[in-house]
């Protein structure tokens, strides 16, 4: 418990630090392509569209979700997985890549996960304001479920970033963390519905499949973007979500406070 | 006497892990695995302000070891470091990005480094003036030449205006007018009282601009002192080594290697026996 106080503070009087760390980041990570960091929007926008044709027209003939056109309801759960999934895979790399960069032990540690995600937030706000427009555009129109947005943002940047200091002090430690998180991260695109949805599926796999708080996040950006539904009224749920949050976060915290000083031992 | 760096009993100890599966093992296992190493064992040591402490030895004697002990870079296995005030380590392009430009690479570094916005923005100047390579402050790094990388990296370590200075081995890549440059900026620092330690293996360097020296051996302190009164001991030492068989070399090693694996104790008995060996088999 004193660890995660002493992480979140660490967050919260270096955000300036964050800021820019994360400017860099974007920076470099596109500095050799020509078009930059257009690709960082190219590239999501490819694989939504090839999701679509496989999974909207293919498997689906097309039919709409609840009254939403798939193709929105869709690329609602998409534009999540394209953040969780580079953030998660950045984070966990995050540590060991960088220990060299920081000359100080007393740089405060906990702040690489936290640049190296807000490094990729950038990209979602794009990808979502590319949603908004199509979401006007086709007619389908927003609403006031929309204030939510900022909610489920935040719960889903916490998320990220309790996994992620689980994940890159345990990778910096056995580098093969890294590996193994890289093909487990990739089940999630299925076993969270962004693709397809588990209404057909018998009742106690559905809520084995709510277990999955990426789950929570997907259903309640849905929600906000389309106007599904209201927070209040999966009170029960949004209390699990916030426990498992704040037990990943405590986990977090406790091994990151335990092994930053000897980081540089193990590379 | 007022000390700026205090060194209390510090030992660094290191596993040996020949595979990666004996890495695990060491930390699965409750009491570790694999041989002890001491890169530095059980070593006392004061410098003062305005010190220049020269760091002489052999390689493989721990004097980076040392310097990033100082620099507050590694933590200690056991002893206490007190460092009076910042410390900077100047080492070759140490932690350039070589995706970025000289001018952002300074911002991201001084960011690192923990300092504030504003005064990052009144640094900049000094620093791209003391680098002096033109317009290259504004392409990548990764163009750079290491002649340019290294005065970039020394351009910023120095601009911080630390306490304690730490130099290794950083001014053999730049050339003899940036080398000098770099002479008179220390030598301005130790005017002004700060502690700055030098690692280097130029002895022409060392005795002109250090006035102590500390010479390192198999992770401990063989002589500390005046740099006049160690520097001819060492050259005498090294001239020696030289001259001795390889043979003899191979044990001088083979001696270190089990000392710092822990095998012998390193109290002053032993050194003195060693000493008398040493004498026998030449």
């Amino acid at each position: 418990m004193n660890s995660m106080i002493a992480v979140l503070k660490e967050q919260v009087s270096n955000f300036y630090l964050i800021n820019r760390l994360s400017i860099y980041q974007v920076k470099s990570t596109n500095s050799n392509n020509y078009l930059g960091m257009v690709w960082e929007i190219l590239n999501p926008l490819f694989q939504m569209s090839i999701y679509w044709f496989v999974f909207g027209f293919g498997i689906r003939n097309g039919n709409p979700v609840d009254g939403v056109p798939f193709v929105l309801w869709m690329s609602a759960g998409l534009v999540v997985w394209f953040f969780f999934n580079p953030a998660v895979i950045q984070g966990s790399k995050s540590i060991y890549t960088r220990i060299s960069m920081v000359s100080k032990m007393n740089f405060p540690m906990s702040t690489i996960p936290s640049f190296v995600i807000m490094s990729v937030f950038y990209q979602h706000l794009i990808l979502l304001g590319i949603y908004f427009a199509a979401v006007l555009l086709t007619g389908q129109g927003l609403s006031w479920h929309l204030i939510q947005l900022p909610y489920y943002m935040f719960a889903l940047i916490i998320l990220i970033f309790a996994i992620s200091l689980i994940t890159s002090t345990l990778s910096t430690i056995v580098r093969d963390v890294h590996k193994m998180l890289q093909s487990f991260i990739r089940m999630f695109l299925y076993l969270t519905p962004i693709l397809w949805t588990i209404d057909d599926l018998p009742g106690f796999i559905q809520v084995g499949m709510k277990l999955n708080p990426l789950y929570y996040i997907v259903e309640g950006y849905r929600d906000a973007l389309l106007g599904m539904g209201w927070v209040h009224q999966t009170l029960q749920y949004t209390l699990y979500y916030w426990v498992v949050v704040v037990l990943l976060l405590m986990i977090g915290s406790y091994l990151h406070m335990k092994f930053k000083s000897h980081f540089v031992d193990y590379i | 006497m007022s000390y700026s760096v205090k060194l209390n009993g510090i030992t660094k100890k290191y596993k040996m892990h020949r595979q990666n599966s004996d890495k695990l093992k060491d930390i699965l296992l409750p009491g570790g695995y694999g041989e002890d190493f001491y890169a530095i064992r059980d070593l006392t040591f004061e410098a003062g302000e305005g010190d220049v402490v020269g760091i002489i030895g052999v390689n493989g004697s721990g004097k980076s070891t040392f310097s990033n002990l100082v620099a507050n870079i590694t933590p200690p296995t056991s002893g206490e470091i007190d460092v009076k005030g910042d410390v900077s380590l100047i080492a070759v392009s140490a932690g350039l990005n070589k995706e970025l430009t000289g001018r952002e690479n300074i911002e991201l570094k001084l960011l690192m480094m923990g300092y504030k916005k504003d005064v990052i923005e009144k640094m900049k100047p000094d620093i791209i003036e003391f680098a002096d390579i033109g317009k290259f402050i504004d392409m990548p790094v990764k163009k750079y030449s290491s002649g340019m990388k290294s005065r970039l990296g020394f351009s910023i370590s120095i601009s911080v205006d630390p306490d304690v200075l730490i130099v290794d081995e950083a001014l053999s890549v730049g050339d003899k007018t940036f080398a000098d440059k770099c002479l008179v900026k220390m030598e301005e620092f130790k005017e002004r009282g700060k502690t700055i330690f030098f690692v280097s293996h130029s002895n022409g360097q060392m005795k002109k601009f250090c006035n102590k020296a500390i010479w390192l051996e198999h992770g401990t302190i063989r002589e500390y002192g005046p740099m006049k009164d160690i520097m001819p001991k060492y050259e005498a030492f090294i001239k020696e080594y030289k001259s001795w068989s390889k043979e003899e070399k191979r044990r001088f090693k083979e001696e270190g290697m089990k000392k710092q694996e822990g095998l012998l104790a390193a109290d002053s008995e032993e050194k003195g026996k060693r000493k008398k060996s040493r004498l026998l088999f030449r």
